[in-house]
C-alpha cells in the first residue's frame, strides 16, 4: 500500500512528542525505541479460528463512535471491494462492512494479529508447487438484505479485481493479474467480450483458485475486500457508492470525501466471524476535516467518544503537558520512506553511499515536523533498528546496519566526502537535484536541512519547490519536466500485509510503478522470481536475505525513517488498538464506548 | 495678528486686523500641498505614523546592515544546532529558556532559523513590495484615468469598460489561479523562479489595483477640463500631453497622494494574506509565511507566532492612519 496521503501532506500526519509520550496509551511504559522495535510480532496464522470473536476486557455493546480523519485524509471516493487498497479505507472496509476468504484477529491481550479464516472454514488448501488453491465457503453468512452470500458472488466479486481499468486504485493489477493464470488477459467481468474466468471455478460451496505463478500468499491476499462476495447485479461504476454489507455494519449514509455513517447490520451472525465484533449501535467517520478541530475535539468533554486520526505535533505536545497521556497513543505504522537515487544518472555505489551519509535525518525530520526517534526513527536513532527497506517486525527481516569503509550511517559529512573522493569527485563537483513539497513551511525547512546536508557534505545541491500536486506526479512521470531535472527521487512504502513480498518487489523489482529510482539489476531480479517459488516457509528469510544483499552491493535506496502514527482518544472509548495490519489505522473490530 | 480681546468689544467688527504686508506675502505664497504639509505636521498621529513607517522603512532598506548588527542570519543552519529533537522547540531562547542576544526574537521551532532576521527580511518583502505595486498600480491608475476623463468619448468609454470589468473580476480567483500556472511553468529553474513568483505577485496585485486610482482620477479630470485655465490653455493651441501633464496633472496630486498612502497598507495586507494561502512569494522570507507556519504553535510558543503579528498590524495601522491624515490635511473642508 502506498502512503501517498501521508507523504505529500508531510507534515498534518506529522507528530511532535515529549520523551513522555513516547510512553502515551497508558497501558505500557516502553521507551519508543521498544515501540519500534515490538511492532510487528503478527503474520501467524489460525485457520482453525472460529466464531465469536475474542472480546477485550470490559467491552459492551451501545454507544455511539465519531471518527474524524482530518486533513489531508480524505477518506474513500469509492467503497468498492475491488478499488479499496489505502491504510485509512481499508481499515474501515475490513473491520466493519466487507468479509472476504480471510482476515486478521486480534488478541486483545497481546496485541498480536493472527490471519484467521473469514469467509473460509479455513486458511484454503494450497497444492504443493501454490498454483492452485482450494477454499470451501462457510453456510450461513448473508447479505445486509438478509440473501445467502454463494459460492458465484465470491467468484464475481474476485473477478471484479481483474478490471484494473475501472478500480485502478485497487490491488488486482499488482497480485490478482500477475498471480492468477490468464490474468494478464483477462480484463473482468465488464469488459467487452468477457467471457467465464476458468482460473476461479466453483463447485457448490468450493472455490478452486488456479495460478499461473506459484503464490504462496494467497490466503494473506484474501484479507482484501477484493477477494469477497459482490451482488452479481451490481453496476461496475456506481456499486462503490452504495455497496452491500456482509459485516457486522452496514451503511447508512455515504458522502464520498466526507463521511460515512455505519449502524449495526443485523444479518451479521457473530457465529461465523472470528475476527470482529459489534459494540457501538454507530460509527460516524468524517473525513478532510480540520486537524485542530478534531483533536480539540477528541479531548475535550464533548468528544469523549470521538477519536482523531492523525493528531497534530503541537497538539501532541500540548496534550502531554496538559497530563492527557491517557487520550493519545503513538502507534507504528509498518512503512518505510526511501530516497532514491535514480539509478540510471546516479551510476556510482560509492556516490550513492555518500547520500546515505549526507542525509541529515534527525535534522530534516524535526525541521519537517515528525519527531526524531518516535514520528520517524531508523538506525540513527537506535542501531537496531537498521538503515533497510523493510520496517521492524517483518518476518525475516534482518537488520541492516552495516560498516561502510568502516563508518556506520549517521550524518557524517566528512566520511561522505570521502566517499566521493574515493568515486572520484571533488566537494562540489557532484550535483544532486530534488523536488519538494512547498505548499508549507514544514516541507521548505525541511528541504533546507536537507540541502545544507548535502553541501556540507561536498555535493552542490538544486532544489526545485513543488506546489501543483503530490510529489508522485513528478516521481512517476518521467515526461514531467521536474522528472528530468531531479536525480534523487522518492517514495513511502507500506506493506500490504506483513510479507516482506509486498515489500521488496514494489521497490525493487525493475519496472515496478513505485521504483521511482528506476534500480534495475538483472541478477537481483532474477533472484526475485527464485525466491517467489521456494517452499513457503523459507521465503521470509531468503526475502530478507535478499534485501540485505541488494542493499550491502548496490544501495539502491536510503531509508529515509520509518513511521508511526498519533491519535487522539476521547475519554470514553475502550479497546483502542493501532491496527498494524492494514498498515496504521485504528482497529476497528475492538473500540467499544464505555 | 489678533488684537487684544479687549479691544474687540470697542471695534464690534472684523475678528482680526488686516495682515500686514510680510503676513500676506506669506499667505499667498502657499500651495496647497505647502498648506496640507503645515497642518500635517501639526497633526501628532500623522507624525507618530510617519516615524514608525520610517522606522520599518529603514530596516527593510537596511536590512542586511540590521541583521549583522544583531549578528543574525536567515542562513539555515543543521536544526539540531539550535533545537532539542526530543521536542522540536529551541533549546535557547523563548519559550522555554531566557532571553538571549544572540537571537533576540528567539529561532523558530523544528527548523531552528534566527526570528529576528527572519522578520527583518520579511518587512523587507513586504514594503519592497507593496511599494513597487503601489507605483506601478498609481502610474497605471493616473495615465488610464487622464486620457479616459480628457479625451472623453469612445475611449473613455472602452476604459471605463475595462475599469468595471476589472472591478467586477474576484481578485483572489484570479491570484489563485495564476500562481500554480507560474509555478508550473517556471518550476524548472530556481532563480528565475523567485524573480518571477514576486513579480507575479505584484502583477497579480496590480492588475486588480489600479481601478480604484483611474475611476478617481477620470472624475476630476472631468471636472477640470471644463475650466478656465484648462480652455484658455487648448485655445491658444497647448498640445494635448502638455496640457494633460502640466495644467490638470498639477491639480490632481493631492487625490494621488491620497490613494497611495491608502493603498500602500491594503498591498502589505494583501501579500500577508497570500502568502499565508500559500499563494506568495517563493525563495523570499515573508512575514504572511511565517504567520502560516507559526499557527500551529500559539499554544506551545505563542512568540513565534506574535512577531511577524505584530509587524503586519503595527506595520499596516500606521500606514493607514497616516493615509487618513494625509487625506485630512489634503481636504479643505476637513478641520480638526
Amino acid at each position: 500500500m502506498n502512503r501517498k496521503k501521508a507523504l505529500v501532506a508531510g507534515v498534518s500526519a506529522a507528530t511532535l512528542a515529549l520523551t513522555l509520550a513516547a510512553c502515551g496509551g497508558g497501558d505500557d511504559d516502553k521507551s519508543s525505541k521498544d515501540k519500534f522495535n515490538e511492532t510487528l510480532q503478527s503474520g501467524g496464522k489460525n485457520p482453525d479460528a472460529v466464531g465469536p470473536a475474542p472480546q477485550p476486557e470490559g467491552a459492551q455493546t451501545g454507544g455511539e463512535i465519531t471518527i474524524l480523519a482530518p486533513d489531508p485524509d480524505d477518506g474513500p471516493t469509492s467503497l468498492d471491494p475491488a478499488g479499496l487498497w489505502s491504510v485509512t479505507d481499508n481499515a474501515i472496509a475490513q473491520d466493519l462492512l466487507f468479509r472476504s476468504l480471510t482476515t486478521w484477529q486480534q488478541n486483545p491481550e497481546t496485541g498480536e494479529y493472527t490471519l484467521v479464516p473469514d469467509l473460509a472454514t479455513d486458511l484454503g488448501t494450497p497444492n504443493e508447487d501454490f498454483t492452485e488453491w482450494t477454499f470451501t465457503l462457510k453456510d450461513g453468512i448473508k447479505w445486509e438484505t438478509g440473501d445467502p452470500v454463494t459460492a458465484e458472488e465470491v467468484k464475481f466479486g474476485m473477478e471484479r479485481s481483474f478490471d484494473a481499468e475501472t478500480f485502478a486504485t485497487g490491488p488486482g493489477a499488482a497480485y490478482s493479474k500477475p498471480y492468477f493464470e490468464g490474468g494478464d488477459t483477462y480484463n473482468g467481468p465488464y469488459a467487452k467480450g468477457a467471457e467465464d474466468f476458468p482460473a476461479i471455478s466453483v463447485d457448490g460451496n468450493t472455490l478452486t483458485l488456479k495460478m499461473s505463478t506459484p503464490f504462496a500468499e494467497m490466503d494473506y491476499y484474501g484479507i482484501f475486500p477484493a477477494m469477497g462476495p459482490v451482488p452479481l447485479d451490481a453496476p461496475a461504476a456506481d456499486y462503490g457508492l452504495k455497496p452491500l454489507s456482509t459485516g457486522p455494519y452496514k451503511i447508512e449514509k455515504y458522502v464520498p470525501n466526507q463521511e460515512l455513517v455505519l449502524v449495526p447490520n443485523d444479518q451479521w451472525d457473530p457465529a461465523t466471524d472470528p475476527a470482529r465484533n459489534q459494540f457501538p449501535d454507530k460509527y460516524t467517520f468524517e473525513f478532510g476535516g480540520d486537524n485542530a478541530v478534531a483533536d480539540k475535539t477528541a479531548l475535550s468533554d464533548s468528544g469523549s467518544t470521538t477519536i482523531s486520526t492523525a493528531m497534530l505535533s503541537n497538539d501532541y505536545t500540548k496534550a502531554i503537558e496538559d497530563g492527557l497521556q491517557d487520550q493519545v497513543l503513538v502507534g507504528p505504522q509498518p512503512c518505510t520512506s526511501f530516497v532514491m537515487p535514480n539509478y540510471d544518472k546516479v551510476k556510482e555505489l560509492e556516490v550513492r553511499q555518500a547520500l546515505a551519509f549526507a542525509y541529515a535525518y534527525e535534522d530534516i525530520w524535526s525541521a519537517g515536523g515528525y519527531l526524531p526517534g518516535v514520528t520517524r526513527a531508523n538506525g540513527v536513532t537506535d542501531p537496531e533498528l537498521g538503515f533497510g527497506l523493510l520496517p521492524p517486525g517483518m518476518a525475516g527481516r534482518i537488520p541492516w546496519n552495516p560498516e561502510i569503509d568502516g563508518e556506520t550511517i549517521q550524518y557524517d559529512p566528512e566520511h561522505a566526502k570521502e566517499l566521493l573522493a574515493k568515486a572520484g569527485y571533488e566537494p562540489g563537483e557532484y550535483e544532486v537535484s530534488f523536488v519538494y513539497d512547498a505548499t508549507s513551511q514544514e516541507g521548505k525547512d525541511a528541504a533546507k536541512q536537507r540541502e545544507l546536508g548535502y553541501e556540507e557534505s561536498g555535493f552542490s545541491v538544486k532544489a526545485y519547490p513543488y506546489t501543483a500536486g503530490s510529489l508522485y506526479d513528478v516521481w512517476t512521470d518521467p515526461d514531467n519536466a521536474l522528472y528530468k531535472k531531479i536525480n534523487l527521487l522518492g517514495t513511502a512504502w507500506c506493506q500490504d500485509w506483513p510479507s516482506a513480498a509486498t515489500f521488496v518487489p514494489p521497490i525493487l523489482e525493475t519496472g515496478q510503478p513505485y521504483n521511482t529510482g528506476n534500480f534495475s539489476e538483472e541478477s537481483i531480479d532474477a533472484e526475485m522470481d527464485r525466491i517467489r517459488t521456494l517452499p513457503v516457509d523459507e521465503q521470509a528469510d531468503a526475502w530478507g536475505a535478499l534485501e540485505n544483499k541488494v542493499m550491502t552491493e548496490f544501495q539502491p535506496v536510503i531509508n529515509a525513517g520509518f513511521y508511526q502514527g498519533t491519535y487522539a482518544i476521547g475519554s470514553d472509548i475502550g479497546g483502542f488498538a493501532n491496527d498494524t495490519t492494514v498498515g496504521g489505522a485504528p482497529d476497528y473490530r475492538t473500540i467499544f464506548v464505555k | 495678528m489678533t488684537l487684544p480681546a479687549a479691544d474687540l468689544a470697542v471695534h464690534g467688527e472684523s475678528s482680526s486686523a488686516p495682515p500686514t504686508e510680510a503676513a500676506r506675502k506669506s499667505i499667498a505664497g502657499r500651495s496647497p500641498t505647502r498648506i496640507a504639509f503645515d497642518r500635517l505636521r501639526k497633526d501628532p498621529i500623522a507624525v507618530i505614523c510617519f516615524v514608525i513607517v520610517l522606522f520599518f522603512a529603514a530596516i527593510a532598506i537596511f536590512a542586511p546592515w540590521v541583521q549583522s548588527l544583531f549578528g543574525v542570519s536567515t542562513d539555515t543552519v543543521l536544526a539540531s544546532t539550535r533545537i532539542d529533537l526530543v521536542t522540536r522547540l529551541p533549546k535557547i531562547g523563548p519559550p522555554n529558556h531566557g532571553f538571549t542576544m544572540d537571537h533576540p526574537f528567539g529561532v523558530a521551532p523544528g527548523s531552528g532559523t534566527d526570528n529576528l532576521a527572519v522578520w527583518i527580511e520579511g518587512c523587507r518583502t513586504s514594503l519592497f513590495l507593496a511599494t513597487v505595486a503601489t507605483v506601478l498600480s498609481t502610474f497605471i491608475g493616473v495615465t488610464l484615468g487622464l486620457v479616459a476623463g480628457f479625451v472623453g468619448g469612445a475611449v473613455d468609454a472602452v476604459i471605463s469598460f475595462f475599469t468595471d470589468l476589472f472591478l467586477s473580476f474576484p481578485f483572489l480567483l484570479g491570484a489563485l489561479a495564476v500562481a500554480p500556472i507560474i509555478s508550473e511553468r517556471y518550476g524548472t529553474d530556481i532563480d528565475k523562479l523567485r524573480v518571477v513568483s514576486f513579480y507575479s505577485l505584484v502583477f497579480i496585485l496590480v492588475i486588480f489595483g489600479w481601478m480604484g486610482v483611474a475611476r478617481l482620477v477620470r472624475g476630476e479630470v472631468l471636472s477640470l477640463r471644463e475650466r478656465e485655465f484648462v480652455k484658455a490653455a487648448r485655445v491658444i493651441g497647448v498640445p494635448t500631453s502638455r496640457i494633460l501633464v502640466r495644467e490638470i496633472l498639477p491639480n490632481l496630486l493631492a487625490p494621488i497622494v491620497v490613494s497611495v498612502s491608502l493603498s500602500l497598507p491594503g498591498y502589505v495586507a494583501a501579500e500577508a494574506g497570500l502568502s499565508y494561502l500559500g499563494i506568495g512569494v517563493f525563495g523570499r522570507e515573508s512575514w504572511g509565511q511565517t504567520v502560516n507556519g507559526a499557527t500551529s504553535y500559539w499554544e506551545i510558543y505563542p512568540l513565534f507566532l506574535l512577531e511577524p503579528v505584530i509587524g503586519i498590524a503595527v506595520l499596516v495601522v500606521a500606514l493607514n492612519l497616516l493615509g487618513d491624515a494625509i487625506r485630512d490635511a489634503f481636504d479643505p473642508k476637513t478641520r480638526r
